[in-house]
This record gives C-alpha cells, sequence and structure tokens, in this order.
C-alpha cells in the first residue's frame, strides 16, 4: 500500500549493524591469507635462526675425523730407535683398532720454549700443539713414552668417556693428592662437565696418562700449567708437581677435573698391573739409575703382541670377554700402572 | 528473556509466563499496521476514489521524484551527525515534564554571569580534544617527573639495561689500621662517592660501594691490598643477572654524568675498543704471543673480532695496563681469569718487584698466557681515565692528547692517578668537581651567568671610564 508517509523506522536502530554475509567471507579470507602468510615467514625465520644458531654452537666437524687423538712426546736422544719403532707400532696398532688417531711429537719441537726448566715440561705445548693440530677431535689422549697399551680392543669412550659411565668410575670427595692433602674433589661433579680425567698412584697425580677434553678449559688449563714462574721455581717433580699446584689452589680446574677409581684396591696393590687392565706403564723407570724401561718393557711387549695375534684370529672369543670383564672391574686402577 | 531463571510471582500477581518476552523489554509502542490506524470505517469506494485522485495528481511514479539531488540523499545522514544535546530518551516516559527547550539546548539566562558560562562552555566544547591532549601531556609529565620513571625505565633490564652494570667503587683505600684519614681525605670520599652515586641513579646502574681499608682479614698476610679480586667475586655473586662490572678507584671523578655507558662505549664495542696492543704498546709486550704450536684464535693479533668475545677491557697510560678504571664481564673466562690472579707460587717469587700487584699479575698473565689475549680489549685511556696534568707528564702544561684531561673534548671521567705521591688530591678534585659543575650547567643557569657576566664587565668599563680622566690629569702634571 502506498501512503505519503513512508513507514516510520524504529526510533532505536540496533546498536551495531551486522555486516553483510558477503563482506565477512571475503574478510573472513583475507584474514587467512594473512595467516598463511605470517606462518610462513615465522617458520622461515625459525628455520634461518636454527641453523644459524646451530652453526655457531656445534661446529661441525668434518667426516673423518678422529674422536680421540693419542699424543705421545717421544725423547730420541734418550731412547733407542727399537724402542721408539715399538712404542710406535704398539699405539698403532690401537689406534687403528679404536678409529683413533696417533700424535707423535718430540721433544726437541719445544724445548725452545721450556729451557732451561727439564724437558718433561715439553709435555705441554705438545697438548696444546696437538688441539690446534686436531681442532675437531673432542677428546685427547695424554700418553708417556714409557706406557704400553696392553688391551687393544677396549675403547676409551665405552669405559671412560661416557658421562654415565665417568660417574660411576670417578672418585668424589677424596684427597686430590695422596694421601692427606685437605684438597678434596668435588663431590657433585655431573659426568658431562668433566674436562680433565686423571688417576692417582699412592703418592702423586699421574700425569703419565690422562685425557683431557677440547675447549676453552682446555687452552686455560694448558696454558696456566705452563706458567713461567712454576718453570722457574724448581718444583721438585717439575711438571708434576706444578699440576699438583694448580688443581689444589685454583677451584676452576679441580671443578672440571674427576679421578678414576680404583675400586676396591687395597693402596698398595692398585699400582701393580693386572691381566686385562688397558696400560701398563714404566712409571720412574727414566729417572731411576738402576732401572731400564727397555728391558722392563721387553716381556710386556712380548704379551701385547700374543694379544694383537689373538685378537686377530678369527676364533677364541671367549678369554677376550674374561678380560673385558676384569677391565670393567677395576678399571681404572688401570690406566696407571706402574712396576717396581 | 531466557529460562535460566525459574518463573516468579509478578508484582501485581499472577505468573509470568517462561518464553514470553517481557513487556518491559519494548520501550516503545510496535509498530502497527497503517491500514490498523486509518481504521476498517474507510470503506473500499472512498479507497478507490482517493486512488484515482492521486493518480491525476502525480504522473510520475512516486520513486523517481526521491531521492533526487545530493542534499535530500544525505540529508538524514547529515542531520544524524550533528550534536544533540539532551535528546529525549525513552526512559523519560512523561511527557509532561519535559522543558520548554524541547531537548535542545539553549540559554540559561541573560544576565552577564550565565554569558561568560556559555562562551566557557562553547570554547571548552569547540577545543575539546586539543584540551584533552594537554591535559594527558601534563599529567604524564607530572607522573613521569614525580614517580621516577625515567629512571625506572634506564634500569629495567629490557629497556634501558641499567641493572645490566654494576659500579665498583673502592672507597676507604689505605685507611683502617695504615693511616689515619684527614678532612681532606673524607672531602675527597665524599665528593667522589656522591659524584658515583647521583651517576648511578641516573642512568639505573648498580652501585657497590667497598671498604678497602688494610685489615687483617686473611689468615696469611699474602693478600693484603690484593682484594680487588676477592671483591669482584663477592658482586658476581650479589648481582647475579648484572653483566658488565666496572672497577672504579676512589680518586676518579665523572666529568660528563650525562654520558651513559651503553652510549658511550657498550652499544659499540668493537669501534670503542681495540684488540691488538701493537696500536699502543708501552710495555713492549711481543704480539701475537710466540709459539706455532698455538691455535690461529690465540695467535691472531685480534682473537676472533667479535665483540661478543671481549670480557675484559682494560686502558692503557703511559706505563702500561691501568687497573685505576676497568670493565669485567660475567663469564666463564672471567672466573678463571680471578680465579689465577692470585697465586702463591707467582706471588712468593714476584711480590718485591710487583709494586702494583694486581696490575703487575695481569700484566704478567696477560704476556705469558696465550688463553687471555682473545678475551681482552683495550680502550683508549681517555675514553675512559683521562688523566690531569701531573700524571704521565703534563706539570709544564704539556698536555699530551693520548693521557691527559681536555675541556674541549669533554672527557668522560678524570682519573688523580697517583695523586696521592706529591700531588694535592683534594685540590685536584675540587678543581675538577667545579669544572664539571660548570660545563653541565642547565640553559637557565647559562642564561644568569651571561646576564651577571654582562654586568660585570659593563661596571668594570664604566669605572675604567671613570677612572680615565683621572689617568690622564696624572698624566699631565
Amino acid at each position: 500500500m502506498h501512503f505519503a508517509l513512508p513507514p516510520r523506522k524504529t526510533s532505536q536502530p540496533p546498536p551495531y549493524a551486522r555486516a553483510s554475509r558477503k563482506t565477512s567471507y571475503f574478510r573472513h579470507q583475507q584474514l587467512r591469507l594473512v595467516g598463511y602468510i605470517v606462518c610462513g615467514i615465522l617458520t622461515i625465520y625459525l628455520l634461518f635462526h636454527y641453523v644459524t644458531f646451530s652453526d655457531s654452537l656445534v661446529e661441525s666437524a668434518p667426516p673423518g675425523t678422529p674422536p680421540v687423538v693419542i699424543v705421545t712426546v717421544l725423547d730420541e736422544q734418550h731412547m733407542s730407535d727399537e724402542y721408539i719403532t715399538n712404542i710406535r707400532a704398539n699405539r698403532e696398532d690401537y689406534a687403528a683398532r679404536q678409529g683413533y688417531e696417533n700424535f707423535f711429537t718430540s721433544v726437541a719441537n719445544y724445548t725452545r720454549y721450556t729451557e732451561p726448566s727439564p724437558s718433561s715440561w715439553t709435555l705441554i705445548p705438545a697438548l696444546r700443539h696437538a688441539l690446534t693440530k686436531y681442532p675437531y677431535s673432542t677428546h685427547f689422549f695424554s700418553l708417556s713414552p714409557y706406557a704400553l697399551i696392553m688391551s687393544p680392543s677396549l675403547s676409551l669412550e665405552e669405559h671412560v668417556l661416557a658421562p654415565a659411565k665417568l660417574e660411576s668410575v670417578m672418585r668424589k670427595d677424596v684427597p686430590v693428592v695422596p694421601p692427606d692433602s685437605v684438597i678434596h674433589t668435588f663431590s657433585h661433579l655431573k659426568g658431562n662437565k668433566v674436562d680433565l680425567v686423571m688417576t692417582q698412584d699412592t703418592e702423586n697425580l699421574g700425569h703419565g696418562s690422562f685425557i683431557l677434553r677440547r675447549g676453552e678449559w682446555a687452552k686455560f688449563f694448558l696454558d696456566t700449567w705452563f706458567n713461567p714462574l712454576y718453570r722457574t721455581y724448581n718444583f721438585q717433580k717439575a711438571e708434576g708437581h706444578a699440576l699438583e699446584h694448580i688443581v689444589q689452589w685454583h677451584p676452576t680446574i679441580l671443578a672440571k677435573m674427576a679421578l678414576g677409581k680404583d675400586n676396591d684396591q687395597p693402596q698398595t696393590q692398585n699400582a701393580l698391573f693386572q691381566d686385562g687392565d688397558l696400560l701398563v706403564h714404566f712409571h720412574g723407570c727414566r729417572a731411576a739409575p738402576e732401572r731400564d724401561c727397555e728391558k722392563e718393557m721387553k716381556p710386556y711387549y712380548e704379551d701385547w703382541q700374543r694379544e694383537v695375534r689373538r685378537l686377530d684370529a678369527p676364533l677364541p672369543r671367549r678369554t677376550h670377554a674374561r678380560n673385558r670383564a676384569a677391565f670393567s672391574r677395576s678399571w681404572f686402577s688401570v690406566l696407571f700402572n706402574s712396576i717396581r | 528473556m531466557s529460562l535460566s531463571r525459574s518463573p516468579s510471582p509478578q508484582r501485581g500477581g499472577g505468573w509470568s509466563t517462561p518464553g514470553l518476552t517481557d513487556p518491559s523489554d519494548y520501550d516503545t509502542p510496535q509498530r502497527r499496521d497503517y491500514s490498523d490506524l486509518n481504521g476498517s470505517a474507510l470503506n473500499d469506494n472512498a479507497w478507490a476514489a482517493a486512488k484515482a485522485k492521486s493518480q491525476r495528481v502525480r504522473n510520475t511514479p512516486s520513486f523517481t521524484t526521491r531521492n533526487e539531488g545530493f542534499f535530500s540523499r544525505q540529508k538524514r545522514k547529515i542531520s544524524a551527525t550533528l550534536p544533540r544535546f539532551n535528546s529525549f530518551t525513552s526512559d523519560q516516559k512523561d511527557w509532561n515534564t519535559e522543558k520548554l527547550g524541547r531537548g535542545r539546548w539553549r540559554p540559561v539566562g541573560d544576565g552577564k554571569w550565565s554569558r561568560l558560562r556559555t562562551l566557557v562552555g562553547n570554547i571548552l566544547r569547540k577545543f575539546k580534544l586539543l584540551i584533552a591532549m594537554v591535559v594527558i601531556i601534563a599529567l604524564t609529565t607530572v607522573l613521569w617527573s614525580k614517580s621516577n620513571m625515567t629512571s625506572r625505565y634506564r634500569r629495567a633490564a629490557h629497556f634501558g639495561g641499567g641493572s645490566k652494570f654494576v659500579m665498583i667503587l673502592a672507597a676507604n683505600q689505605g685507611g683502617g689500621v695504615m693511616e689515619w684519614k684527614g678532612p681532606r681525605e673524607w672531602a675527597i670520599e665524599r665528593d667522589s662517592v656522591r659524584n658515583k652515586k647521583q651517576y648511578a641513579a641516573k642512568w639505573g646502574y648498580e652501585l657497590e660501594i667497598v671498604d678497602m681499608s688494610t685489615k687483617k682479614r686473611y689468615a696469611h698476610e699474602w693478600r693484603e691490598s690484593w682484594e680487588k679480586v676477592d671483591t669482584i667475586r663477592n658482586c658476581l655473586r650479589k648481582y647475579p643477572d648484572a653483566e658488565w662490572f666496572w672497577w672504579l678507584d676512589l680518586n676518579t671523578f665523572i666529568m660528563e654524568p650525562s654520558y651513559s655507558l651503553q652510549s658511550h662505549i657498550f652499544n659499540n664495542l668493537a669501534d670503542n675498543t681495540y684488540r691488538d696492543i701493537n696500536v699502543y704498546n708501552p710495555l713492549q709486550i711481543t704480539h701475537p704471543p710466540v709459539g706455532d704450536f698455538l691455535d690461529p684464535n690465540s695467535l691472531s693479533p685480534v682473537g676472533d673480532n667479535k665483540s661478543e668475545s671481549i670480557n675484559l677491557i682494560v686502558p692503557q697510560d703511559c706505563s702500561g695496563f691501568t687497573l685505576g678504571t676497568f670493565f669485567i664481564r660475567r663469564s666463564q673466562w672471567t672466573d678463571r681469569l680471578l680465579d689465577i690472579w692470585w697465586d702463591p707460587v707467582c706471588y712468593e717469587q714476584k711480590h718485591m718487584e710487583w709494586e702494583h700487584k694486581e696490575q703487575d699479575a695481569l700484566e704478567y698473565l696477560y704476556t705469558n698466557q696465550p688463553w687471555i689475549r682473545p678475551h681482552t680489549a683495550f680502550i683508549p685511556q681517555r675514553k675512559v681515565n683521562s688523566f690531569p696534568p701531573g700524571a704521565c707528564g703534563g706539570e709544564d702544561g704539556n698536555l699530551d692528547t693520548r693521557f691527559h684531561y681536555h675541556e674541549e673534548d669533554r672527557d668522560f671521567m678524570v682519573n688523580m692517578a697517583g695523586c696521592e705521591w706529591g700531588r694535592d688530591c683534594w685540590a685536584e678534585i675540587y678543581n675538577f668537581r667545579e669544572l664539571s659543575n660548570r660545563l653541565n650547567r642547565s640553559r637557565w643557569e647559562r642564561v644568569k651567568d651571561s646576564i651577571s657576566d654582562r654586568w660585570r664587565k659593563f661596571k668594570e668599563s664604566f669605572s675604567k671610564k671613570a677612572d680615565a680622566p683621572k689617568e690622564d690629569a696624572e698624566k699631565h702634571d
């Protein structure tokens, strides 16, 4: 019907006009598109972030990097060629079996840095050299030239370096320097925080063989140990006593050091070699005039040769298993066995 | 009406029916059909006649006559946007009480007072946006200044980042059992501490004032006055969120409190510091270190050259490292350095030789231990540690641009290094304090000073003029 006036509208319009369906549909589509774009940008950003971040954190090691480098400082002046050949053969066999790398170096390379201090100090620049030369290897196994690896089938990772294993093996809250140093090893040290694995013999912290983990701490430790004021101080046992000194005076060093375990063996016995131990160390054979390192080594060298032959032969696995058990029972007593 | 409540008796008796809308929801009467309005009394004949008549009057269809022209189309829109005053609202049911104005605004009366009120009201209404903005700005300013929001903002770790910096001020040096402090020493201490306190408060830094008086605090007496290390360690523990620790000797004075550490140094660490000690090497330290067994990072003169790897910032004066002021950063590297800085074996051999204690020990460590170099940076001395004439030469007025304070460059801080050896610490610190106050006058103070200066000059010239005839007369005589 038609009238002069249009019908009255309500005098109170609804407060908000609802948008028509069509526009809300378009709005919805636009929002979805924006959402996709934001998600895409975020994904790309996170990807890049992740890639760059992981790059800066973990340097990727080139393929073929040995996990462990065995560092041996040879002294051509005091060792016969035959002795050096034997030692090299012993270590190369071990490295080949375990996929490690050997770093043989000579005292003569570093004496110009250590003189007039005893040449045994060359161990420290040699280790620093190894750190430089193998920048991607994670562990450096410093081994005295007067030590012989007796059980080449035992790998370091499995038996010491795995953090869980290390935690079970390290000795907590014991005097750092035997028998009665007031400084004790930390009782709350975690296996993955350890940068240095050492052992003691009856009276000293043994540095005939130890394992050092690559990192800033390793450089700090070696540089501190190599302080010229320690070298001129005439420590009775040169770098050995310097090491004991820094370990006892500087907690940042002690906090990264683990001492290997002797299980329950009596103190007097633990330094002696047992069948199945990783290595034998003819500790002090050079310093003592009445001892002859090469002679002492001979029977052990022959044992080692027999062991290698047995390992390379296809069959007998039983004795090997027994050895392994012996090893894990009293493993760290092992590492530093000296013989009188 | 929803059914969420049970039906309840109505006031007038009876029950409301759930689901039916409450009549009070409708304030206006519902629209009724117009045919209803006209009444059913109209019969069909009358309607037909009216229809024919209207057909005759307007031959054009109705829709063409409507919506013609801009104004008629927009009229409603425009009128709807106009302000409405005292509009008649629906809750005013009582039509009789409506005022004569019928919902429109009108002046209240004819008196002067009411006109003024109208005027003010008009102005307020007209500029309400502007007035609101002015009020908001004024309120914010007052609040901001009263609640020291600026310093809180500067302090906050995520905004200004001031709490990331800790200033360690060594007070009471050499006091305690060693010597009595006189009034001058107390005055120095008061001025220096106040200066640091003001600076720290201004920028939101932490300030730790350490009592360095010599005490028998160690079982072995070796470590006396080797307390920098212990103090820094304590601060590392006390301020676990802070990053940089700034050591300050007592005889220092911050000349330009308007420089923040961030803008002055840390925002651009790479350009404000240098890694390669060969840039300025008064100690003639061989750099890079010797030893072909070292890694490339240690052998590089600048380390990895990333500013993130800087953990220690030391200025060098004419005789080598100077620890009168230096920066050290929380890191594992720092823990290690603090740990080996003092060592009994080194101390035993060198304590007679190292008369500057920590400073000499640090120089020794830097020289001999390659792991320190890639994380140490040097800062040009005048950036944080300008010397007054008398330190590193300059007594004769020949100031060295590397060491000495230059007023025109507005150096950040002065260090009265060595003033206790034959110079007057109090005089120096007093002069620098006055200079700093003068340089940092506010604009108003400058205006006042310039006026008084001019007045004085005017007076002087006037008195000269007054004197001049006399002099002339004397000459003539």
